[in-house]
């Protein structure tokens, strides 16, 4: 069984009178512990899928199983569950909370998760050990990303869900970043979800997924995926 | 196109507007009321004053006032109107009712206006002009017969004409009885050539009214040399109708001064926070107007007439909400009309009101004024850069060893308060203005209460107070006291420093009368000396132990006392055992006996009927009391309320704002996995913080702005603190109930958060 699976999934928005598809009909499954790249051009639904899975957003038609369990059904007090036992998200613009120092924003998870990973180990991970007191806004772009990435990787999620992770960074940071995502994803064995326009993050990629206007025009499987300094950046 | 642009703007940002609006409605309603209340008391007072020829000096003397007297007086220069004038209590036939006839010799002077009926003649014999208050409550009407009986002498007449008078402004039988009740009492006019036919071509006036621009001192110099004695002389200040009704007018002042003035500061300083916050957002916008070309000057002048259009609209409808306020508190039909008997009842406003209202407005445009500019700081592009507020710091409580023990949600909501300073100290100046209000407003109602009830449930611990005939002996009164088993006590008027108060001598030995000290505790008069309110021996600079001389008018006798304590005290005089009198030789006679007999036992024994001129039961005059609560309950109870709608709005208006801010925090724990109900109560609890916090420092500032109000209306009610455990419990249980339900509703919105769009935002 496929660790996610999109069936006949559709998200429609309205504007006005006017009615936008922004996923048609779309069918995926996604196996367990790959990395995969989804890729298109602006709008063509890549980031409602990635909202979709991560229980941001619901379908207008459809389900998303996910570990079998159809999260298209579930009330907002799951859904939150959901995001916060299944799902961890790194974002383009980080999100961080800016009142609350690099360890306690890691820490924040420990709020809605049981069993979390250490902190510690996660910021050692992301080499930020010797930052940990700081606030967010001491922090460069690159080392807010890596905040996020622990994050998100310290509520020991299936999945990790990443929107553009290195959009707002120069292409050096965003070799280091990547380069620290897939290392922690392989190592604590993750499904790994990237939407990017960066072609070249695909090359790294065990599946890529195209989008185009709402639909998935294909689907391919790399048997050896390039690693982050085969990368020509 | 601009102006489209600001309509629109304005309808995005409707739930702000409309709160301001609707502070600056509520700030400018009650500064707008409470200065209405007090101006239409005086002016229309003033008014009927003048209408009626109110006296400023009136001789009084129980020998009466020949014509002679009269012309005497009105040969003095600067005596402008003069009248031989009496108000004598009578028994109404039908019901047995107290009615003060009065007789004006000249109708310039302590007359009345006609409210229904024919005009006054004073010729005529047969007329009666009727308080219309009393005819309505006793079912009089034009041309029914009255008739009115003092001793064996009856008056009857046709009702011609019913009146307002403001010798009886405020129309109590009474000083101990706070509140007119027309059911029980009220005045006729009569004409002089009535009133002398009546009683058998004799005449007695024992009292000339006098209008003149004369001091007192210069008046009575004039009048003693002229009818060669010292007479007794009361200035209008010391007329229940014209000093209670220019007190309330005072109070209302003192009250208008302090109170709606930190009501309109609250409302003032939280709106220009709102309109300052609104323009941040409005940020981008600003920069992009520039980026396309307009000019600083223009987009400053389209954001300023937002500050422009919520002070404009705000204050028009708050001058109108002040107006219904001070018409709330000052109308006929309302508590004000149960106190005052006015003709007119028309509402007035000091014209340096309109001043404020307008500096409101300029306050309000001149903020969005700077904060446009603000907004418009360096190039195009550093204008189109979203708003961002300050980065961060270590805050110094961080390097302390509990902080790392404290949880995410301290943390954060520590770390929220501290970055954003303006909109935290709002909240709380929010919380702490509306605690100050309220328990302001509680200390006073608890306070007056508490001294009232003492006063009266307490001080008049008999069951009736009997008013002796000035014909009663000492041997009959001495006879009725002992016949009741009562206490009794002898009231006479002198004066103390040119100034007439009373001179009460007690014979107590029941405990049917007490006085309270100045701690509010019941004392027993010491023989050893007398005792005086606050104000007199303020007024007086006198101190205890000290010793003063009262002189006696009409004659050149003087009294020297000796200061053996203070009273609380409604009255302004002096109280004594009549050992103490009788030690320092005071002639006087006893007019007051108080029992434990009731008011009916007392009426039905015709055995000292003749010696009896009135019966008040305490109840009755507990009724009065209650009435006199009502007026300050109404004042009270507006200030109460308006103080909860206006905390729910500031809280309001300061949730959202700081729930905005805070949107893409919110945004983000929610995508993280937080739940609804853990956000709420993120938000929650920070505003629990600042209300606990408000409440605080707002409770020792409401109980100081109270006694600074207290120590300001001293002039009028000799009052102390008292502190019941419902001023800070109910104020405490209202700021917190408000907040709760302000939090909650601002909590809700955390269901609403689009978490995709909200993490769309760029930092």
């Amino acid at each position: 069984m496929s660790l996610i699976e999109f069936k006949n999934v559709s998200r429609i928005y309205k504007v006005g009178d006017h009615e936008q598809k922004a996923l048609d009909n779309v069918n995926l499954n996604i196996e367990e512990s790959k990395f995969i790249v989804i890729l298109g051009p602006s709008g063509a639904g890549k980031s409602t899928l990635l909202n979709l899975l991560g229980g941001l957003d619901s379908p207008t038609n459809g389900q998303i199983l996910v570990e079998g369990k159809d999260i298209s059904k579930l009330d907002n007090n799951s859904l939150a569950d959901y995001r916060a036992s299944t799902v961890g998200f790194v974002f383009q613009s980080y999100n961080l909370i800016p009142t609350l120092t690099v360890f306690e924003n890691v820490s924040l998870v420990k709020e809605i998760v049981k069993n979390p990973l250490s902190v510690n180990e996660m910021l050692n991970e992301v080499g930020l050990e010797d930052h940990k007191d700081k606030f967010p806004s001491e922090l460069s772009g690159g080392e807010q990303q890596r905040v996020s990435i622990a994050r998100a990787l310290a509520k020991n999620p299936k999945i990790l869900l990443c929107d553009e992770p290195t959009g707002a960074l120069d292409s050096e940071t965003g070799a280091l970043v990547l380069k620290v995502l897939l290392s922690m994803a392989r190592n604590y064995r993750k499904t790994i979800i990237i939407v990017t326009h960066n072609q070249n993050i695909a090359k790294m990629a065990d599946t890529i997924i195209r989008v185009k206007s709402g639909h998935i025009k294909e689907v391919i499987n790399q048997d050896n995926p390039l690693s982050v300094d085969e990368v020509d950046w | 196109m601009l102006f489209k642009k600001l309509l629109r703007t304005i309808w995005h940002y409707k739930a702000q507007f409309i709160s301001m609006i609707i502070m600056v409605l509520l700030g400018v309603g009650v500064f707008v009321g409470f200065q209405g209340e007090w101006k239409s008391i005086e002016q229309d007072t003033f008014s009927f004053y003048k209408s009626t020829g109110f006296a400023d000096y009136r001789l009084v003397s129980e020998a009466g006032y020949s014509k002679e007297d009269m012309d005497k007086i009105a040969s003095i220069d600067g005596v402008d109107k003069i009248s031989r004038y009496i108000s004598v209590k009578t028994n109404e036939s039908k019901e047995n009712d107290v009615i003060a006839v009065t007789v004006t010799t000249n109708f310039d002077v302590s007359s009345f206006v006609v409210t229904s009926g024919e005009q006054y003649d004073d010729s005529s014999l047969d007329a009666i002009w009727v308080n219309d208050q009393y005819a309505s409550k006793n079912n009089y009407k034009l041309n029914d017969e009255m008739t009115l009986k003092y001793g064996a002498v009856s008056l009857k007449g046709t009702i011609k004409g019913l009146i307002k008078s403001s010798e009886y402004l405020i129309c109590t039988p009474g000083e101990n009885q706070m509140m007119p009740d027309f059911n029980t009492y009220g005045y006729v006019y009569i004409s002089p050539e009535k009133y002398k036919t009546d009683l058998g071509g004799f005449e007695f006036y024992p009292e000339i009214h006098v209008i003149s621009k004369l001091s007192k001192k210069e008046f009575s110099d004039s009048a003693n040399e002229k009818l060669g004695k010292t007479n007794l002389i009361l200035t209008k200040n010391e007329i229940t109708s014209y000093f209670e009704a220019q007190g309330e007018a005072s109070e209302g002042k003192t009250m208008a001064s302090i109170l709606p003035v930190v009501f309109l500061g609250i409302a003032v300083l939280i709106m220009a926070t709102t309109m300052q916050r609104l323009t941040i957002n409005e940020k981008t916008q600003i920069g992009t107007l520039k980026a396309l070309g307009f000019r600083d000057a223009r987009i400053v002048r389209h954001y300023t007439l937002f500050g422009l259009f919520i002070g404009v609209i705000g204050s028009l409808l708050g001058v109108g909400f002040g107006y219904f306020i001070a018409w709330f508190i000052f109308n006929p039909g309302g508590s004000m009309g149960t106190y005052f008997d006015l003709p007119s009842w028309a509402i007035h406003m000091p014209w340096w009101t309109f001043l404020v209202v307008f500096g409101v407005v300029v306050f309000m445009t001149l903020i969005s004024y700077i904060s446009a500019k603000n907004m418009l700081k360096g190039t195009a592009a550093d204008a189109l850069k979203p708003y961002t507020p300050k980065a961060m710091k270590r805050l110094k409580i961080e390097d302390s060893k509990g902080w790392r023990r404290l949880k995410f949600a301290t943390k954060w909501n520590l770390r929220d308060l501290f970055r954003h300073k303006a909109r935290s100290f709002m909240t709380l100046f929010g919380v702490f203005g509306c605690t100050v209000l309220l328990v302001a407003s509680f200390l006073m109602m608890d306070s007056m209460i508490g001294f009232v009830n003492k006063f009266y449930y307490g001080s008049m611990n008999y069951a009736s107070q009997i008013s002796l005939k000035d014909e009663t002996t000492k041997e009959k009164a001495l006879e009725i006291v002992s016949y009741y088993d009562a206490d009794y006590s002898a009231s006479t008027n002198v004066s103390l420093n040119e100034e007439a108060i009373a001179m009460d001598i007690y014979n107590i030995s029941h405990d049917y009368v007490r006085f309270l000290d100045k701690e509010m505790a019941y004392l027993k008069l010491s023989d050893d000396g007398v005792y005086i309110g606050q104000r007199l021996m303020e007024s007086n600079n006198l101190k205890i132990g000290e010793t003063f001389k009262v002189s006696v008018f009409g004659s050149d006798t003087t009294y020297t006392l000796k200061l053996a304590g203070q009273l609380r005290t409604l009255t302004k005089g002096v109280v004594m055992s009549q050992k103490y009198a009788d030690e320092i030789g005071i002639t006087y006679k006893i007019n007051q006996v108080f029992t434990s007999k009731e008011k009916d036992t007392i009426n039905k024994d015709t055995k000292y009927s003749d010696f009896i001129s009135t019966v008040k039961s305490r109840n009755d005059i507990i009724k009065s009391f209650d009435s006199f609560m009502q007026v300050m309950y109404v004042m009270i109870g507006a200030l109460i309320v308006l103080s909860i709608i206006l905390g729910i709005v500031v809280l309001y208006n300061l949730g959202t704002m700081s729930y905005f801010e805070r949107y893409r925090e919110l945004s983000t724990l929610k995508v993280v996995g937080f739940k609804d109900k853990k956000i709420g109560k993120l938000l929650i609890s920070q505003n629990m913080w600042l209300t606990v916090a408000g409440y605080l420092i707002g409770v020792p500032a409401g109980i100081g702005i109270t006694f600074v109000l207290m120590k300001a209306l001293a002039s009028e009610y000799e009052m102390k603190l008292i502190f019941g455990w419902m001023t800070v419990v109910i104020p405490l249980i209202l700021i917190l109930g408000v907040s709760l339900f302000v939090s909650y509703l601002v909590a809700r919105k955390n269901k609403k958060i689009d978490m995709v769009e909200a993490l769309k935002v760029p930092e």
